[in-house]
């Protein structure tokens, strides 16, 4: 698995990746997800991961970038037919 | 002035296991300058049955010479030679009922110096048969790439259930580059030239610096450098995602993570992942 950021974060990180990919390829890719199964984990894993990113200074990054991209963002998600 | 490079490939994989690949082609021997990975937002749409993933890639480069030349390193916050590290915010929606997956990805960082933004759309290609063979074979497909994507399947049957059904997934790739570089400057110029209270003490340098150049002349080289540099970094992206699709061929999705834990431990011990090559870690 790819490594996190944060070092202190692998494990729940690594934990998170595995439930999602069996979940991706299991149900999604099916079209047999009715819900994210693996949300408890991610919670976990963005616990840890968000203090580093607070620290660094890397949340207020990533925020501007998505508020730039807002309009992008939305044409993004649309529907396409 | 805007760069923009384009280009079309078709994946001889079919188009779930092309999504999967795309989660999953970091580390791969062809990106041993991407340091980490993480998941930082996603939604699953259970009306739409649409995923939504945004993630966070910490990617090492090197800064051109020609860069560096252009630019003050102060500017850049790079080492002398020009090593540095740059943050890449990827956004991802995959349909996997009407068979798309939109990706985009940017740098986060020096954004007014150059930004960079990527955007891949995969496709299911819509097959050319009429509807009631294409049940049937959507059914006999389904099945196959059940042991395909085999969570813990071993190579033995995964490798058939790819090279028989023959399925393919089409891509479309672009590239759009645009310097901002100088832009913010001239605004406090030409708000300071009418008479409002700006602070002059960081303006004498940084004009003189661009006035040497010309802003639009400083914005067309770097966009230059950078469309050389995207130039030079999409075949491996695409030799990235080929090994990871081929050992998913080999080996299911069990095949893909050893591969990545062998390429994440030699890129920690320094080595490089390919023999014949030259080192990849300075590349985009």
């Amino acid at each position: 698995m790819s490594a996190s950021l944060a070092p202190e974060c692998n494990q729940v990180k690594e934990r998170y990746d595995n439930c999602f990919l069996k979940w991706y390829s299991e149900k999604f890719l099916r079209g047999a997800a009715t819900t994210d199964e693996c949300d408890p984990l991610f919670k976990q894993y963005e616990k840890c991961l968000s203090k580093v990113l607070n620290d660094r200074g890397i949340d207020k990054m990533v925020k501007e970038a998505r508020e730039d991209n807002r309009e992008n963002d939305a044409e993004h998600l649309k529907p396409k037919r | 002035m805007v760069k923009f490079y384009s280009s079309t490939d078709t994946y001889p994989y079919p188009f779930p296991a092309v999504t999967l690949a795309y989660f999953l082609r970091y580390p791969n021997p062809y990106s041993t300058h991407v340091i980490s990975t993480d998941t930082i937002a996603r939604h699953f749409d259970p009306d739409t049955q649409r995923l939504t993933t945004i993630r966070l890639h910490l990617k090492r480069s090197k800064l051109p010479s020609a860069v560096t030349k252009l630019l003050p390193r102060s500017l850049l916050g790079a080492s002398a030679t020009g090593d540095t590290q740059s943050y890449i915010l990827e956004k991802s929606v995959v349909d996997v009922k009407e068979g798309w997956m939109d990706t985009e990805s940017r740098n986060l960082e020096w954004t007014g110096v150059l930004s960079v933004v990527e955007r891949q759309i995969f496709r299911r290609p819509v097959p050319d048969v009429p509807d009631n063979i294409k049940v049937f074979q959507g059914m006999e497909g389904a099945a196959r790439r059940h042991g395909f994507l085999n969570f813990g399947g071993s190579g033995a049957g995964v490798k058939v259930g790819v090279d028989l059904n023959g399925e393919t997934t089409d891509v479309e790739s672009s590239v759009t580059l645009h310097s901002h570089v100088g832009e913010t400057w001239r605004k406090k110029r030409l708000a300071a030239s009418e008479g409002s209270s700006s602070s002059e003490e960081e303006q004498p340098q940084k004009v003189g610096f661009l006035r040497s150049w010309g802003t639009a002349a400083l914005q067309r080289n770097i966009e230059k450098i950078g469309l050389t540099r995207t130039l030079r970094s999409q075949p491996n992206a695409r030799e990235g995602m080929k090994v990871v699709l081929e050992r998913m061929r080999e080996g299911g999705l069990v095949g893909v993570l050893e591969g990545m834990r062998k390429d994440r431990e030699a890129i920690l011990q320094g080595r490089d992942l390919l023999k014949d090559g030259p080192t990849r870690a300075d590349e985009e």
